[in-house]
């Protein structure tokens, strides 16, 4: 992805729970270029709730598995359950995100594309700062059912 | 003469005196007096009822002495008892019988369902083994089915995600070397893997495993491709028809449609020179026809490239698919056509 298209005021705070260290340090070098901050990164259920509650993240990319398990789902359940935070489900087995998506608004598809989460940060960006939206939802990127 | 017809009558038959107290027998014939074992004069003067024993349903009793009672006939089946015992199935048919002053006799012909009867019970018995037998295999081979599917989603799951582990250290590996040619050939590798990575997604995606739909890929692809371009200058576009192509055939398309994009992009508009790639797919005869198209510089004009990789790894993918390819110089640009015969989907 050449270059992040985030301004200043489009930086978003985001929270990597991923238990594979090479995939979480790769996405977070994206994520900085992409104009981003993380704040954390997470390899299991413990440390994702407790980086959510300290860290002040706006955005959490989820894991399904982490290193206690197929754990991911709480971990969503748990960060969404905070109105400041939103959830992205980002993992190779989408089948085991539950009907009503434990709170996240959505699920990238791994292996991901990076143009796929550069438009979803976009997107959620555009809804955070109450604008119309500019972006239209990528085609890799699935949403959840409306609740 | 007729009386003498039924005493010789090879079906049981019995008569009882409807006036006489507690309705008793008042004549058998001789197949009645063999089937149950009794003498003439040991039934005589007796009622029916000596025949029944303990395995004889009471309800099909009552609903006989009902039918008796109001002088209706009635059709029955009952376990019986022979003298010496042993017991016999022995289906009915009672009949009322009236002379000028009313109700006089019942007639009864009977019948030896024994054998009827033993044969249900052993159907019944087959029959509910079988039964058992088919859950008891429907269930192992659910069991089965389910073990395959969670084992397909596992590794479905573990190559998609050691998939993203390659890419990210390839990733990781370019962001930490100095530009150059090691830098642009790790990006390269990278893009590599992010096409087969996008056919392998979908891959599963639509439930279906064994069909791979090129049109879905072409879309996917050409999102990822055009958002790494300068708009102003370059762009891809694609005119794909939804083929479907066996699986196997996913990875070997996905870097066959990568490699062409990638090389025309790359060669074809030196200096910042504007243009377009084009991709056509469509369904042939024998199969399909892949045409890679740019408006650049042509193929004589391009550098010389002694290397020569992308073009080499394309020329071996379409050998695997068992498919021609023909490079011409188009004037302007570049085209690529290459045919790849199909399975026709059974």
């Amino acid at each position: 992805m050449r270059g992040g298209n985030a301004g200043a005021d489009a930086a978003l705070r985001i929270l990597v729970v991923e238990d594979e260290v090479l995939i979480a340090l790769e996405l977070e070098c994206l994520l900085d270029e992409l104009g981003h901050v993380t704040v954390g990164i997470a390899g299991s259920s413990a440390e994702a709730i407790a980086l959510g509650r300290s860290a002040e993240p706006d955005v959490a990319f989820v894991d399904i598995h982490l290193v206690d398990g197929p754990t991911g789902v709480e971990v969503a359940r748990a960060l969404a359950a905070d109105p400041r935070i939103t959830v992205v489900f980002m993992t190779a087995n989408s089948k085991r995100i539950p009907a009503d998506f434990a709170g996240a608004i959505g699920v990238i598809a791994k292996p991901y594309s990076e143009r796929v989460v550069a438009s979803i940060l976009d997107w959620v960006a555009d809804r955070r700062a109450g604008r119309a939206q500019q972006h239209v939802a990528p085609d890799g990127f699935h949403f959840a059912p409306a609740p | 003469m007729l009386v003498d017809a039924f005493a010789r009558s090879p079906s049981p038959m019995v008569i009882t005196d409807a006036r006489a107290p507690d309705n008793p027998i008042s004549w058998a014939n001789d197949a009645f007096l063999e089937l149950t074992g009794f003498d003439a004069d040991e039934l005589l003067g007796r009622n029916c009822r000596m025949l029944q024993g303990l395995g004889t349903d009471p309800a099909e009793i009552a609903r006989i002495r009902t039918a008796v009672e109001a002088g209706n006939p009635v059709t029955a089946e009952l376990l019986n008892y022979r003298k010496d015992g042993s017991t016999y199935w022995s289906a009915m048919t009672i009949t009322p019988v009236h002379d000028a002053a009313g109700l006089a006799y019942f007639y009864a012909a009977q019948a030896d369902m024994t054998h009827t009867r033993e044969r249900e019970v052993t159907m019944r018995v087959t029959n509910d083994e079988l039964e058992r037998l088919v859950a008891a295999r429907t269930h192992d081979l659910s069991a089965a089915l389910e073990q395959k599917t969670a084992l397909l989603h596992e590794v479905d799951h573990r190559v998609k995600n050691n998939l993203q582990v390659i890419s990210s250290l390839m990733l990781l590996k370019a962001r930490r070397t100095p530009e150059g040619d090691a830098r642009d050939a790790l990006q390269g590798m990278a893009e590599r893997i992010g096409a087969l990575s996008t056919a392998h997604r979908m891959l599963y995606s639509e439930g279906d495993c064994t069909h791979f739909n090129l049109g879905d890929f072409a879309a996917e692809f050409l999102s990822d491709v055009n958002a790494g371009l300068d708009h102003d200058k370059q762009r891809v576009e694609a005119e794909v028809e939804p083929i479907a192509v066996a699986a196997a055939m996913a990875a070997p398309l996905a870097l066959l449609i990568h490699e062409l994009t990638a090389n025309a992009l790359r060669h074809a508009f030196p200096n910042a020179r504007e243009g377009r790639v084009s991709i056509t797919a469509r369904r042939t005869e024998a199969g399909m026809q892949l045409t890679i198209r740019d408006d650049g510089v042509g193929l004589a004009a391009a550098a010389p490239n002694p290397a020569g990789f992308g073009r080499n790894l394309v020329e071996m993918v379409v050998r695997q698919l068992r498919g021609t390819i023909a490079w011409a110089d188009a004037g302007p640009g570049t085209h690529v056509e290459i045919d790849i015969p199909l399975q026709l989907p059974a």
